[in-house]
């Protein structure tokens, strides 16, 4: 099929890409501005690997035709360190074991960057059931609690991860 | 696995999808959320030559309520407005909480109302790979003449596996459609056709654009029970939805739905009957769960076997009936 | 906790958690390479069917299509084991199950690769096949492999003292069928592999191969692309970039990784091929349905007198593991308790589904929720408490076991004090409500097999360390960082050998070009084995820096300690506050202080005259002034004493050391629904000793939690060699919402021969989860499941059955409390009535002028 111009604002840069029209977010970002970092783990819009943020929700960018994202401010794992440094969140998933073979990290951090936002001192309820859009096979998600309790306060405390 | 070839047309207003819809009828798909019909498009179940993108129509979104006290919700609302919406939460919650249980938050913020309510059947030998299909010879409802759960039929039986419409059927809903003729409205309830295949009354020139909540169903007590192995992510293995207005501790009014274990969500027949007028307590409340699982005709088009699925109609409707009684 | 050391046993971020939670790291899948084409695989429609012939010439025309591999372009078989050489990348001559490998269309989008799939003429001759292992023994023709009569792959019968005589010294037996269903690894990393030849300069012709996989094991995967390819070894190069997690399921060569090679090959062009998650579940290797027929004897004191097994595993196509795995579930019902009476018949069975292969807790799982469960039933019938009668049946280690397994380090006494203890066992057990309950069971597993697939007496692992005047250490391993943690705890014991920060060290890991061989990341066996080479490599190094600081210092070698980026002699003050000049910085930062400490320590030095002590980098600027290059070698082999017995079969089971786990499950059984609940499992871990606590404790939270998921929902649902639930959408691997709070315990018993006495942590608690849910069911609601997952109709199924209410079929006619086949989806395939012909429906054939209108 022939391709299309789009312009995709992807972590505040805009892109104009000549895309498929059938071609899936997930697989632009991947492949025409390699952004690896966000992940496919299923064919089936289940697993969450490939989590993005769409004007600030989250949302899979496997389930999503990225040129339906025209306008739209799209955010990737790759625009989630601060600065040059790691994000609190980011930081706390290391110290705390929440990443072993890293694959669904990527996805994990951006669905918890949105309930952050959302709601900046969640419950373990409320964690727990944000988490639940996304698979892990390593950690049994338990030691990404503690992950996520870490970072939040180490928000809290305005302490980031070191600049 | 990649999307099969299309072209993808971006309307920005109803008048102009519904021209769309005319143009390339029969050839062309619906995308609103894009999460029964994105990966049934890579399993190759939908190849059409035009995809409609329905995300840039922004008069579809959101919820109004109207000056009678019902509501009007956008068929384009994303599945989390709905569960957080503080208005349909206290008037009519049994939609709320039929919204949040669907699928997992993430697609939750993709989904929309009116996918919900067109959700294609579901089978375990339909919802696979080409690749896969070729290896089961195929089935009724996707490129082939049998079906693998009912063998010697000729009916589908693939389930519909949406949370929200027994919600809506319990609440009365309507629904708007629009096609380049103007729009009608339709009750939920005469929407779904009980076929596997040809699921639901919509012209291939119609498109889904509006639910209404009626006045009178404002202000039902509402519980949704739904049975699934995980917590989230699943579809449906079975769900009752009531909803339920009391006056002196008795039913003045009921209405209980299912899905997930026929071809359409069905209003429970009988139910509102039996429940009318009556304290509820365990005897009725079973009673009742007897009707709904004799309504229940699963197959084997999902985990778990239809036996158990049918139990779980009775269980849950018990159980949904004596919460609703309770809260 | 620390134990005097400076790095092991500190609680440690992954060398490489940076990478990914940024997602700057690089998977397989995240690599190109210019002139970079796309592979996709044509896979079998049929169970078992010869192929009579393969057309591509239409796929061939389509435009974007480079090439189309099939059998023909790579004949040899190959297999993970030297006996199992039962594979072919594409399928030559016969396809053995659904999802069987055909062809490879190269092409240059992954769309254009799908459509030629669609455009591959084969002719099949469909076979009978057979889908239920008891039935496939049965066969008498059309085998699946010719040179396997009876379908049986491998079977062994092992008897160990006197089973008869132990049966007979019995007070109470128990005796019954287990069957524990199919369960796959589903790593989130779906398979990729991404294959190069380099033109020779020389000859001008397609040279060296380049082979990015994700892969647990790099040099088993350069090996078997040899024997296909037919091309030397020191001609391939395999690299393993970060890995999206294994579990066993990329512990063996995967077909499409010699597949993407075959192609590159004749595409004469770089090929990716990376599988969809459906192709990830048709390649499988995963855990096969197992049979236990198992009868356990035991005296009113708790000893256990005898144990007999007969174990069948539904093991599909292919051998993969199979003998291993089948073996594996005989030896290890040895080592965890004193058995003194074992009788053993395993059969390993072929039939026409995916391969089976190793997954995490390779071959003991099924048989130890079988033994478990009984043992519980056991406990019951001679009235003693369950946690009490395992320890009645203790080792006594130093040991070997009946079966000629060498046991030292036995951390099992500890972990049940631990788990009885946190989980108020004594106070809580048989006391809560109705409906809920606690279950115990232990569980044991290796650290690293000592005898190698292939046999030889090569080490099993190998590392170097090179250290270059910067002072930077680099380590190189061959292990296979998976997710595991292997990288850090080889930076880990470098460091702590070499009294340096963690910082400093650089880990280049599983690139066979670079690093020296190592068997790879299964059994268990990093951490022992090449945690040893690593600490052996370290070692080494370290003794050239010490003669020549020692030279420098005028004092003997053996003075000196190396800690905190300084060397110093024992018993003096060094640097600022005694400790070392960089005591603060053993961070990430370490390296770039250490160089700007240099210069101005040099200067310093220069004034201050005699030396007690030197930085990191100077007295490694010494060595390499005093003997040239400064690099080391370890490795290590397993030793002959722990190399098991003789017996047909005897080399597998046999460890250097066990890891122990015991474990206390809280679930609570709703009696309407049969749903169950885990609420909070203890799960106390015998790892020797923890190197990174918090990867300890995550490979045990990671491993209970797995073995939950295969509890209670995780099952590869067949009907007729159709596999139903390829997919992360129907198979239900748990989300956040149903997964328990797992409180993990480390018990040290520090082994004597693992490096700082460390053991193996990853695998040995999936085993117990499973049967301690089993027993906790029991608890909560006195229904015995005899068969898993517990899934909510066969919890109610039992539960019903037990209350004698009114009987429904709610699994399909197979009683979970006493199993006797393997239930199948109850849909219809109808394929004795249609046969092929089902295939006339087939899209690409109704497009074929041919058959338009369709032969139907």
């Amino acid at each position: 099929m022939k391709k299309e111009l789009v312009e995709l604002k992807v972590n505040g840069r805009d892109h104009e890409l000549a895309i498929e029209p059938s071609a899936l977010l997930l697989d632009v970002l991947r492949q025409d501005l390699q952004l690896t970092g966000s992940k496919r783990g299923c064919d089936d819009s289940s697993c969450g690997a490939c989590t993005v943020l769409i004007d600030g929700v989250a949302m899979l960018s496997c389930t999503l035709l990225a040129a339906s994202c025209e306008g739209q401010e799209i955010t990737t794992i790759e625009g989630v360190s601060e600065h040059g440094s790691l994000a609190a969140i980011q930081k706390a998933y290391g110290d705390w074991g929440g990443a072993q073979c890293g694959y669904c990290t990527p996805g994990f951090v951006m669905t918890v960057k949105s309930l952050l936002a959302e709601n900046p001192d969640p419950t373990e309820e409320d964690v727990r059931q944000a988490l639940s859009s996304n698979l892990c096979r390593c950690t049994g998600y338990n030691q990404m609690y503690e992950a996520i309790r870490a970072a939040v306060a180490a928000e809290r405390e305005g302490i980031a991860a070191a600049k | 696995m990649s999307l099969p070839e299309f072209r993808l047309l971006r309307p920005h207003a109803v008048e102009e999808a519904v021209m769309m819809l005319e143009r390339h009828a029969g050839n062309i798909r619906v995308l609103a959320g894009g999460t029964d019909l994105i990966p049934s498009m890579r399993q190759k179940l939908f190849e059409p030559p035009y995809v409609v993108d329905l995300r840039g129509i922004a008069e579809l979104r959101g919820i109004r309520r109207q000056s009678d006290g019902g509501v009007e919700i956008g068929a384009l609302s994303p599945l989390s407005t709905i569960e957080r919406s503080v208005y349909l939460r206290e008037h009519f919650p049994v939609l709320t909480e039929a919204a949040g249980t669907v699928a997992s938050p993430v697609i939750r913020n993709m989904g929309t109302i009116g996918g919900n309510i067109c959700l294609d059947t579901r089978c375990l030998w339909y919802n696979q790979s080409l690749a896969w299909r070729k290896g089961c010879g195929f089935c009724i409802k996707k490129d082939g003449d049998l079906c693998h759960v009912a063998p010697g039929g000729l009916k589908c039986w693939a389930a519909f596996s949406g949370d929200t419409p027994p919600a809506l059927l319990c609440l009365d809903a309507e629904i708007e459609i629009a096609s380049i003729n103007g729009t009608r409205r339709m009750p939920l309830r005469e929407f779904y056709t009980g076929d596997g295949i040809i699921y639901r009354k919509l012209q291939s020139n119609e498109l889904v654009t509006r639910v209404f909540l009626p006045a009178e169903s404002a202000g039902y007590r509402g519980v949704y029970r739904k049975l699934r192995v995980r917590g989230s992510i699943d579809y449906p293995l079975a769900g009752v939805a009531i909803a339920m207005k009391r006056s002196n501790g008795h039913v003045s009014e009921a209405h209980i739905a299912i899905t997930a274990v026929n071809p359409a969500p069905l209003l429970v027949k009988g139910a509102s009957e039996l429940l009318a007028g009556k304290m509820v307590d365990e005897a009725l409340a079973e009673a009742v769960g007897d009707i709904a699982a004799r309504t229940a005709k699963p197959l084997t088009t999902s985990a778990l076997t239809p036996e158990y699925r049918r139990e779980m109609i009775r269980v849950f409707t018990k159980r949904a009936i004596l919460a609703a009684a309770q809260n | 906790m620390n134990n005097g050391f400076s790095i092991i046993g500190k609680r440690t971020a992954l060398v490489d958690a940076a990478e990914k939670t940024t997602g700057a790291g690089k998977y397989t899948d995240d690599l190109s390479v210019s002139g970079m084409l796309t592979g996709k695989i044509l896979h079998s429609p049929y169970p078992h069917a010869r192929i009579r012939s393969i057309d591509t010439s239409r796929a061939e025309q389509l435009d974007g299509v480079v090439t189309v591999a099939i059998g023909k372009d790579a004949p040899n078989p190959f297999g993970i084991l030297p006996v199992g050489h039962d594979e072919h990348a594409l399928a030559v001559d016969k396809v053995r199950y659904v999802g069987d490998n055909v062809a490879c269309v190269v092409a240059v989008s992954e769309a254009i690769a799908e459509k030629a799939l669609e455009l591959i003429d084969v002719d099949y001759e469909v076979l009978p096949a057979y889908f239920d292992p008891e039935e496939s023994m049965k066969a008498q023709a059309d085998f699946i492999h010719e040179n396997k009569p009876g379908n049986i792959e491998k079977d062994y019968h092992h008897v160990f003292g006197d089973p008869g005589k132990g049966f007979s010294d019995a007070n109470q037996i128990a005796e019954a069928r287990f069957i524990a269903g199919e369960v796959t690894h589903a790593a989130m990393e779906p398979h990729s592999t991404l294959a190069s030849f380099e033109l020779d300069p020389h000859t001008g012709k397609m040279g060296r191969l380049t082979v990015w996989s994700s892969t647990q094991v790099p040099y088993y995967l350069q090996h078997k692309l040899s024997l296909v390819l037919e091309m030397p070894m020191q001609q391939i190069r395999v690299i393993k970039p970060l890995v999206g997690g294994g579990f066993g399921g990329k512990s063996e060569v995967i077909p499409l990784e010699i597949i993407a090679a075959v192609a590159a090959r004749k595409a004469r062009a770089p090929v990716k091929i990376t599988y969809t998650r459906e192709e990830v579940f048709w390649a499988h290797r995963g855990r096969p349905r197992t049979i236990v027929d198992l009868k356990t004897g035991v005296k009113n004191d708790g000893r256990i007198t005898a144990v007999k097994a007969r174990v069948v595993q539904d093991g599909g196509g292919y051998c993969s593991y199979g003998v291993v795995t089948i073996l594996y579930s005989g030896a290890l019902l040895g080592a965890l308790y004193d058995i003194p009476n074992i009788q053993y018949d395993g059969y390993r069975v072929l039939t026409n589904k995916p391969a089976c292969g190793a997954m995490r807790g390779h071959g003991t799982v099924n048989v130890r929720f079988a033994f478990e469960s009984q043992l519980d039933e056991l406990a019951a019938k001679i009235a003693m408490d369950p946690a009490e009668v395992r320890r009645r049946n203790l080792l006594m280690p130093p040991c070997i076991t009946v079966n000629g397994l060498r046991v030292q380090s036995y951390g099992l006494p500890e972990c049940i004090e631990k788990t009885v203890e946190r989980s108020g066992w004594k106070q809580r057990k048989g006391k809560l409500p109705r409906g809920r309950g606690l279950g115990i069971a232990c569980s044991h597993y290796v650290s690293g097999a000592a005898n190698s697939i292939i046999r030889s007496d090569m080490p099993h692992s190998t590392v170097n360390i090179k250290i270059d005047r910067d002072g930077g250490v680099v380590v190189y391993t061959g292990a296979s960082e998976i997710g595991q943690g292997s990288d850090t705890m080889v930076a880990q014991i470098a460091a702590e050998v070499l009294g340096c920060s963690l910082g400093r060290v650089r880990v280049i890991a599983a690139d066979t070009d670079l690093t020296p061989i190592d068997l790879g990341s299964y059994s268990s066996r990093v951490t022992f084995m090449n945690g040893n080479a690593t600490l052996r490599a370290a070692d080494e190094v370290k003794k050239l820096i010490a003669a020549a600081a020692a030279k420098k210092m005028n004092c003997a070698p053996e003075e000196l300690i190396f800690r905190h980026d300084v060397v110093k002699k024992r018993d003096t003050q060094a640097g600022r506050d005694g400790t070392g000049a960089t005591q603060e910085g053993p961070s990430v930062s370490g390296r770039v202080e250490g160089q700007i400490l240099r210069g101005s320590l040099q200067q310093k030095r220069k004034e201050e005259g005699p030396k007690d002590w030197m930085s990191f980098e100077e007295a490694v600027v010494a060595a390499i002034d005093f003997h040239g290059a400064l690099t080391g070698t370890g490795s290590y082999a397993p030793p002959p004493e722990a190399r098991g017995g003789k017996h047909k079969g005897g080399g597998v089971g046999p460890s250097p050391a066990y890891s122990y786990s015991a474990q206390v499950a809280e679930v609570s059984v709703d009696e309407e629904t049969g749903e169950v609940t885990v609420h909070k499992v203890w799960a106390a871990h015998d790892c020797g000793r923890a190197l990174n606590p918090v990867s300890v404790e995550g490979q045990i939270i990671g491993s209970v939690w797995m073995g939950m998921g295969q509890a209670l929902a995780e099952e590869m649902v067949w009907k007729d060699g159709m596999l139903m639930n390829p997919g992360l959408l129907e198979y239900r691997s748990p989300s956040s919402i149903e997964s328990p709070e797992v409180e993990p315990i480390i018990v040290e018993s520090v082994d004597p021969e693992g490096p700082f006495g460390a053991k193996e942590c990853s695998e040995g608690s999936l085993a117990a989860t499973i049967p301690a849910i089993a027993n906790a069911i029991y608890d909560a609601v006195g229904v015995r499941l005899h068969e898993s997952p517990f899934t909510p109709e066969r919890v109610l199924a039992a539960l019903r059955a037990k209350k004698k209410e009114k009987a429904l079929n709610l699994t399909e006619g197979v009683d979970p409390t006493d199993p006797v086949r393997f239930r199948e989806h109850g849909g219809s395939l109808c394929f004795k009535s249609r046969g092929p012909q089902r295939h006339a429906l087939d899209p690409a054939h109704r497009q074929a002028p041919a058959s338009a209108g369709g032969a139907d």
